[in-house]
C-alpha cells in the first residue's frame, strides 16, 4: 500500500486539473447558462492538437502555444458562435443536449481521425522523484500542482482585482444593468469562452501525461469536472477550486483504500449525498433561478 | 427654465393593445417630477420608451433639445440619462462600493488598459463620496446581494447617481422600503437634485412621498396624461379621483 502522502499529492495533482477544468465549467454556466457536457472531451482534444502539431514537425513547445491557440478558436469562439449561440435561442436544456452530441462528435472524430489507441504524450514538468520530508515525491506532481494554482489565482485575481474582471462579473450578475451602464456584455460572455478554452488546453497539456492521450478520457474528466462544479457549490468560482482538489484527493484515496475498480464509484456517492444534505454545494450559497 | 427633457406623442403598442398613447410633457432643469397613476397605466412602458429599452411606435424624445429617439440605454447613459429600477437590479456578488464604481465607470475603453488597475483613484473617491452621501459606508465592502432590501433600493439610487447625470429616471424608489429609510431617501434625493442640480422624473404610488417631493405631479390612466401641475392641483382634480377611485 503507498503511503497517505505520496497519495495526497498525487490526489491534489490531479485534483488541480479537475479543478481547472471545472472553474470553466462553471464559468460558462454564470455568464451564459451553458451547462457544457462536452467539458471532458474540450479536456480531451487539446493534447491531440498539439500531438497533431507535432506529427507535422513542431517542436513540443511550438505545438504547446499551437495546441492552445487552436483550442480557444475551435472550442472557444466557434463553440460559441457555431453551437451555443443558435442553440441558446431555444433554452438551456436544447443546448445543453447539444453539447451531449458535441462531446460524441468530438470523441469519434479523434477515434476516427487520429486513432482509437491510447498515444504517450511528453511531459511539460520533469519527471523523476525528489525528496520532501523523507517522502519521495514525484516532480511532476508538484509540477502540475504549482502550475495549475498559479493558473486559478491568476483567474482569480483577473475577476476580482481588475475592473475587466468586475466587468465579466457584471455581465453575469445582471446582464440587462450592465448593458445599460454600459458594459460590452457580449464581448465579455465571448472573453468566458476564450478563458474556458485556454483552462482546458492547459488542463489537458497537464492531464495527459499522467493518463496518455486517448479519445476516450473525457468521459472521466468531464465527469470529475462536474462533480467537483456542484459539490463545490455551482455558482461559486473558489466552490469549484474546493471541489476539483477534493474528487482529486478522494479518487486517489478511494483508488488505494477501496479499490480501482470503484475508485469512480466513490465520487458518485459523495455526489449524492452532498446534492442530498447540502445541495446548494459545499461552498455555494442557495438561488433562486427559473430557467 | 428651459426644458431638459421633452417627449412629444409618444406611442407605444403591443400588437392590439396601446401601453402609451399619445403622451406629450417637457421636464424642466432642475425640477423633481412625480408621475402617478393606477397600475397598468402606462408608466413603466413610456418610462422605457423615453429609455431606449423600448422603441416607441410613434412619436418624439428630446433631451436638451436634440432628438434622442430610439437610441440605445447604453448611449443614453453616456448623455447623462440614468435610471433605477422598480425592481432591484445591482449586482449581487459584487461589493457595494465596486457596484458604485462600475456604475461610473466608462466602459468602451480598450480591453487592455482595465486589466492593469483596479480602476482609476477619481472614480474610488466618487465612489466613497456617494457611500457616504447615502449613508451606506458601513456596508460598503459588503457583497451587495446581502444588503436588505431598503438597504439595496438606496445603492440603486446611489448608482443611479454615479457620473453626474443631467436626468435621472427613478421607477418607484420607495416602493417596499420602510418607512425610516423613506424619509433617508427623501431627504437624499432632494439634496442630490439641490446639490448637483439634476432633473428627476419618479414614478411612484407612494402619494405621501410623491406630493411632498415633487414640484409637479403628472397622472396617467389608460395611456393618456389625464393631469398636470402642482401637487395641489392634481390632488384636487376630479378627473384624477375618478381614475383612481372608479366610478
Amino acid at each position: 500500500m503507498s503511503n497517505l502522502f505520496d497519495l495526497l499529492v498525487a490526489g491534489l495533482a490531479t485534483g488541480a486539473i479537475y479543478a481547472l477544468v471545472a472553474v470553466g465549467f462553471t464559468l460558462l454556466w454564470q455568464t451564459s447558462q451553458t451547462i457544457n457536457f462536452a467539458q471532458g472531451e474540450f479536456v480531451m482534444l487539446p493534447a491531440f492538437l498539439m500531438l497533431a502539431a507535432m506529427h507535422v514537425g513542431a517542436p513540443f513547445w511550438l505545438a504547446i502555444i499551437l495546441g492552445i491557440l487552436l483550442s480557444m478558436l475551435l472550442l472557444g469562439l466557434a463553440f460559441k458562435m457555431l453551437l451555443v449561440d443558435p442553440m441558446m435561442r431555444h433554452g438551456v436544456l436544447p443546448l445543453a443536449i447539444a453539447t451531449m452530441a458535441l462531446a460524441i462528435g468530438i470523441k469519434e472524430a479523434v477515434k476516427q481521425f487520429f486513432s482509437a489507441e491510447a498515444s504517450p504524450f511528453p511531459s511539460i514538468v520533469p519527471t523523476g522523484d525528489i525528496s520532501i520530508l523523507g517522502h519521495a515525491v514525484s516532480l511532476q506532481s508538484i509540477g502540475v500542482l504549482v502550475l495549475a494554482i498559479l493558473a486559478v489565482f491568476g483567474l482569480t485575481a483577473l475577476l476580482n482585482r481588475t475592473s475587466l474582471g468586475h466587468q465579466m462579473q457584471a455581465a453575469a450578475q445582471n446582464p440587462t444593468v450592465a448593458r445599460i451602464i454600459g458594459v460590452p456584455v457580449e464581448r465579455m460572455i465571448l472573453l468566458t469562452f476564450l478563458i474556458n478554452a485556454f483552462l482546458v488546453a492547459l488542463a489537458s497539456l497537464l492531464i495527459t501525461p499522467i493518463y496518455l492521450a486517448k479519445f476516450s478520457s473525457g468521459e472521466v474528466l468531464g465527469q470529475a469536472a462536474f462533480i467537483a462544479a456542484i459539490v463545490g457549490g455551482f455558482n461559486q468560482v473558489r466552490g469549484a477550486i474546493a471541489g476539483g482538489l477534493l474528487i482529486g484527493v478522494l479518487d486517489n484515496l478511494a483508488a488505494a483504500y477501496v479499490s480501482t475498480q470503484y475508485r469512480a464509484a466513490v465520487p458518485m456517492i459523495f455526489l449524492i449525498v452532498v446534492i442530498l444534505f447540502r445541495p446548494q454545494g459545499l461552498l455555494g450559497r442557495a438561488e433562486e433561478r427559473t430557467v | 427654465m428651459s426644458a431638459v427633457l421633452e417627449v412629444t406623442g409618444i406611442k407605444k403598442t403591443f400588437g392590439g393593445i396601446t401601453a402609451v398613447d399619445g403622451v406629450s410633457f417637457d421636464v424642466r432643469e432642475g425640477e423633481i417630477l412625480g408621475l402617478i397613476g393606477p397600475n397598468g397605466c402606462g408608466k413603466s412602458t413610456l418610462f422605457n420608451c423615453i429609455l431606449g429599452q423600448l422603441t416607441p411606435t410613434g412619436g418624439e424624445v428630446k433631451l436638451d433639445g436634440k432628438v434622442v429617439t430610439g437610441l440605445r440605454p447604453s448611449e443614453l447613459n453616456k448623455l447623462g440619462v440614468s435610471r433605477t429600477f422598480q425592481l432591484l437590479q445591482v449586482f449581487p456578488k459584487l461589493s457595494v462600493r465596486e457596484n458604485l464604481i462600475l456604475a461610473g465607470q466608462e466602459h468602451q475603453g480598450n480591453m487592455a488598459s482595465r486589466l492593469v488597475g483596479r480602476s482609476d483613484a477619481g472614480l474610488t473617491d466618487a465612489a466613497n463620496q456617494m457611500i457616504g452621501f447615502f449613508k451606506l459606508d458601513h456596508l460598503a465592502a459588503e457583497p451587495a446581494g446581502g444588503l436588505s432590501y431598503g438597504q439595496q433600493k438606496l445603492l440603486d439610487a446611489a448608482m443611479a447617481f454615479m457620473g453626474g447625470p443631467r436626468l435621472v429616471l427613478l421607477d418607484e424608489p420607495a416602493g417596499g422600503v420602510n418607512p425610516t429609510m423613506l424619509s433617508d431617501l427623501k431627504e437624499r434625493l432632494v439634496a442630490i437634485n439641490r446639490e448637483k442640480n439634476a432633473t428627476f422624473v419618479v414614478i411612484e404610488h407612494n402619494m405621501e412621498f410623491v406630493m411632498s417631493l415633487c414640484s409637479r405631479v403628472m397622472v396617467m390612466a389608460e395611456g393618456k396624461v389625464l393631469a398636470m401641475g402642482r401637487p395641489d392641483e392634481v390632488r384636487k382634480n376630479s378627473a384624477v379621483i375618478e381614475a383612481y377611485l372608479g366610478h
